[in-house]
């Protein structure tokens, strides 16, 4: 039986103030103690592969057992995803293909012209508080701390700590992670009608004739999104068929009257004709087919900071205030990286879509709980961004 | 004082310790429960705590935090904070039984294992770092407590090997009662 005493005190407290110091040196920054932590890794290296071989067949039986009827179950919903993506695919690649080539004219900054570097996860943290992975390269492969890291579906997280083949990333889960975003418009990518000030000289049955062979995709109602975050087909609409959006169920055309309703309901960032600008006639809110063109708006809203709250918890922007003026801040708003001098990440890196909104009173302004992009629970491959503040280029 | 090193507890600890870091790192990643990661070190800690009392478990718990912050790249201490308060916790509870049952034993471990995963927040609070207490924290403490105790069997022996420590031997006292008290 353990006897309790004096003596034994004194050892527990000189253990616990011994932790006291070692927190103190670490937490200031200590070259001995760096060292000491990159001897005991290359140390640990080796009977960490040992036992990752030996342990294999167990973990795998493991998520054999536990993961079976997830994995049939995800099979099923990715499936879904990728028909979905596949429809989107084009339009996509269209529209980073504009972009690119709007930013080269105004010499803007693009992700595409910065270097990135492919690494692999091959840890993840081993407690139940930090959320941070371990990747295979490090700083012989330019790594350095605080450089952005990214996944083909977006925003992943940072550098945090770089040895010679390893750095660990903490990822913007984590409760110490926070960033600089803008909040954009959730219009960003979807077809957006407008019409020009050219009246188009058509009577008022030709313009409704010419609605229904409208260039604008017919499919798709501008600014309207479903569930999922996609356009709603016009088709979904009430008063809608499948192959014309202005005729209805039944077969039957909509009248003007009804037509200039049904746009007015969709969205304020549809454009209408201005009464007066249709010779002859006049047809509030008919959005005319023949001058129609199709834009990609970039409305940023807001800057804030994106903040981790821990994990299964959803990331959150502060620091934000509607602006009745431009836009209100809502759910399905896109979130990407702000950049700035002394940002860590460029701008424009993706990082997910607005969740939930919450309102705070005073002047807190609302939060919002966001999406994230990327599915940091299966990471495997993710790409470091070989990217240095402005602030720190040339030092 | 080499020979206090070789025949101190350290020769055993810290290769059990790498052994068990290892496992924590690897396997222990992979096998959550309900998303929760068991923690395999914090539970020997507080094993070492029930078999050798407070003190070896506070070193035990010392050692194994100070290598799992090391490999893990946590601040130095604030792992090992931890695991020492499991050990002295585990000691401090086995002083309530002269000769405890295995599943008293079990229930130390647990209990030791619990009050280490509640300091981990605590120690992160006291280093700065914004929101260390969340609300799955009441599922994680019963969880590694539940888990450390399932494992106790196993790692109470381990713990006393590491420590060289044998198994305590009880005689019977001869005679009755009455012979004893005369």
């Amino acid at each position: 039986m353990a006897i309790y005493s004096v003596g034994r005190k004194r050892v527990i407290l000189a253990l616990l103030l011994t932790t006291v110091l070692f927190l103190t040196l670490d937490l200031r920054g200590n070259p001995v103690i760096d060292r000491v932590r990159e001897g005991f890794s290359a140390a640990m290296s080796p009977v960490e592969s040992a036992t990752q071989v030996v342990t294999n067949p167990l973990e795998r039986a493991w998520h054999g057992i536990t993961n079976y009827d997830d994995l049939e179950q995800e099979n099923l919903s990715l499936q879904e995803q990728v028909d979905r993506l596949i429809g989107t695919q084009a339009a996509a690649e269209a529209a980073v293909i504009e972009g690119k080539e709007l930013q080269a004219l105004y010499s803007l900054p693009s992700l595409s012209g910065i270097d990135t570097e492919v690494a692999r996860v091959v840890g993840y943290a081993a407690n139940n508080l930090d959320q941070v992975i371990e990747i295979d390269k490090g700083s012989r492969s330019g790594i350095e701390i605080g450089m952005p890291v990214v996944n083909q579906a977006g925003l992943v997280g940072k550098v945090t700590q770089v040895s010679p083949n390893s750095a660990r990333v903490m990822l913007v889960t984590d409760a110490r992670y926070s960033i600089a975003v803008k909040v954009t418009s959730s219009d960003q990518g979807f077809a957006d009608a407008t019409t020009d000030t050219t009246p188009s000289g058509l009577d008022p049955q030709q313009v409704a004739d010419a609605a229904t062979t409208t260039t604008v995709p017919p499919a798709l109602v501008p600014g309207i999104t479903g569930p999922d975050g996609l356009p709603i087909p016009a088709t979904t609409l009430p008063g809608a068929s499948a192959n014309d959006p202005f005729v209805d169920a039944t077969g039957r055309r909509l009248t003007p009257a009804e037509i200039a309703a049904l746009a007015a309901s969709l969205t304020t960032s549809t454009t209408s004709v201005p009464t007066d600008s249709v010779p002859g006639d006049s047809l509030p809110g008919v959005v005319s087919p023949t001058t129609t063109t199709t834009t990609l708006p970039v409305i940023e809203k807001e800057y804030g900071a994106l903040e981790g709250r821990g994990r299964l918890r959803l990331p959150q922007i502060r620091f934000l205030q509607d602006s009745p003026s431009l836009a209100v801040l809502q759910v399905g708003d896109l979130v990407e990286t702000a950049g700035g001098s002394e940002s860590l990440a460029p701008p424009g890196i993706p990082v997910g879509r607005v969740l939930n909104r919450a309102n705070r009173p005073g002047s807190g302004g609302p939060l919002l709980d966001v999406e994230l992009n990327a599915d940091l629970g299966r990471l495997n491959f993710i790409r470091v961004v070989l990217y240095k503040p402005l602030s720190e280029v040339g030092q | 004082m080499f020979a206090a090193f070789v025949q101190g507890p350290l020769v055993r600890l810290i290769p059990v310790g790498m052994l068990l870091l290892a496992l924590q790192r690897t396997l222990f990643v992979d096998l959550q429960v309900n998303g929760v990661i068991i923690q395999l070190m914090m539970a020997t800690a507080a094993a070492a705590g029930v078999a050798g009392g407070s003190e070896r478990g506070a070193v035990a718990g010392f050692v194994f935090g100070v290598m799992f912050d090391l490999a893990e790249g946590t601040p130095l201490g604030s792992t090992a904070t931890a695991f020492t308060i499991a050990g002295v916790v585990g000691g401090l509870l086995a002083l309530i039984a002269a000769d405890p049952q295995w599943w008293l034993n079990a229930l130390f471990t647990g209990l030791g294992a619990a009050a280490g995963a509640l300091m981990i927040p605590v120690v992160r609070l006291f280093i700065g770092e914004p929101e260390p207490f969340q609300d799955r924290l009441t599922i994680v403490v019963p969880i590694v407590a539940i888990s450390a105790a399932i494992m106790s069997p196993l790692l109470v022996p381990l713990a006393r090997w590491c420590l060289r420590l044998k198994r305590p031997e009880w005689t019977q006292p001869v005679g009755d009662a009455s012979t004893r008290e005369a």
